[in-house]
């Protein structure tokens, strides 16, 4: 009988090494701040296990966010306290990294650990590796 | 958090986390990550409309990434 995939020890830190120049890199931007397209689905605020695929060409006035977790004062006027997309741009026109993806993703708050780690959690990643970015940025609330 | 970005680590991207939990992100030990000293949730990279900070910030954490690993630390550095 097979055996249970073995899984990453909560003691063990995967690691993969970085080995290309910043200014040569595509950045991709992964948050867990309720961000998502204004014309997307809200998030629910109580919990929601789902995430959303923010495409890189839209402008920062076409996001929002849901969430009643974290202080709004910052986010309220201007969305790069959490989702620096604004930002990004700006250090990829000074030449400081090479680029962004064309996707960027977005999760809500949840206390279903469980279903974030086995169903969640893997299939964002994995869709993070279909468009291959060098470097992956994460930001909480 | 830490545990996106350690699934996404897993499949073989670098990756760099901004958080303003130092001591929860610590416990679930994170392959790079930097806290911007003094900020709590909901402003993760400074104040608002200071691009000048929150490059800085992104450029910090980006510089992570080129640097020598510190394997489960967070990064803690303070801005004005």
């Amino acid at each position: 009988m097979a055996e249970k995939p073995l899984e990453l020890s909560r003691y063990c830190i995967p690691y993969t090494p970085f080995s290309k120049k910043l200014e040569e890199s595509r950045i991709c931007l992964v948050t867990t701040a309720s961000v998502r397209a204004k014309d997307q689905r809200p998030f629910q605020v109580d919990g929601d296990t789902s995430y959303r695929v923010i495409e890189g060409f839209l402008p920062t006035h076409s996001l929002t966010y849901d969430d009643v977790h974290y202080d709004h004062e910052c986010v309220d006027q201007d969305l790069n306290c959490v989702f620096p997309i604004d930002r990004l741009a700006e250090l990829a026109e000074e030449g400081i990294i090479g680029g962004l993806t064309e996707k960027h993703f977005s999760m809500g708050f949840s206390q279903a650990l469980r279903e974030l780690r086995e169903s969640t959690i893997p299939a964002l990643a994995r869709e993070v590796d279909r468009i291959r970015p060098d470097a992956v940025l994460l930001t909480g609330g | 958090m830490v545990t996106v970005q350690r699934a996404i680590e897993m499949t073989g991207i670098s990756t760099v986390l901004i958080t303003v939990e130092p001591e929860e992100s610590a416990q679930a030990r994170p392959p790079r990550a930097l806290c911007p000293k003094g900020f709590g949730v909901g402003h993760s990279l400074g104040r608002p409309k200071d691009p000048a900070l929150q490059k800085k910030i992104l450029s910090d954490a980006l510089g992570l990434l080129l640097e020598a690993p510190r394997l489960g630390e967070v990064v803690v550095r303070e801005y004005r």
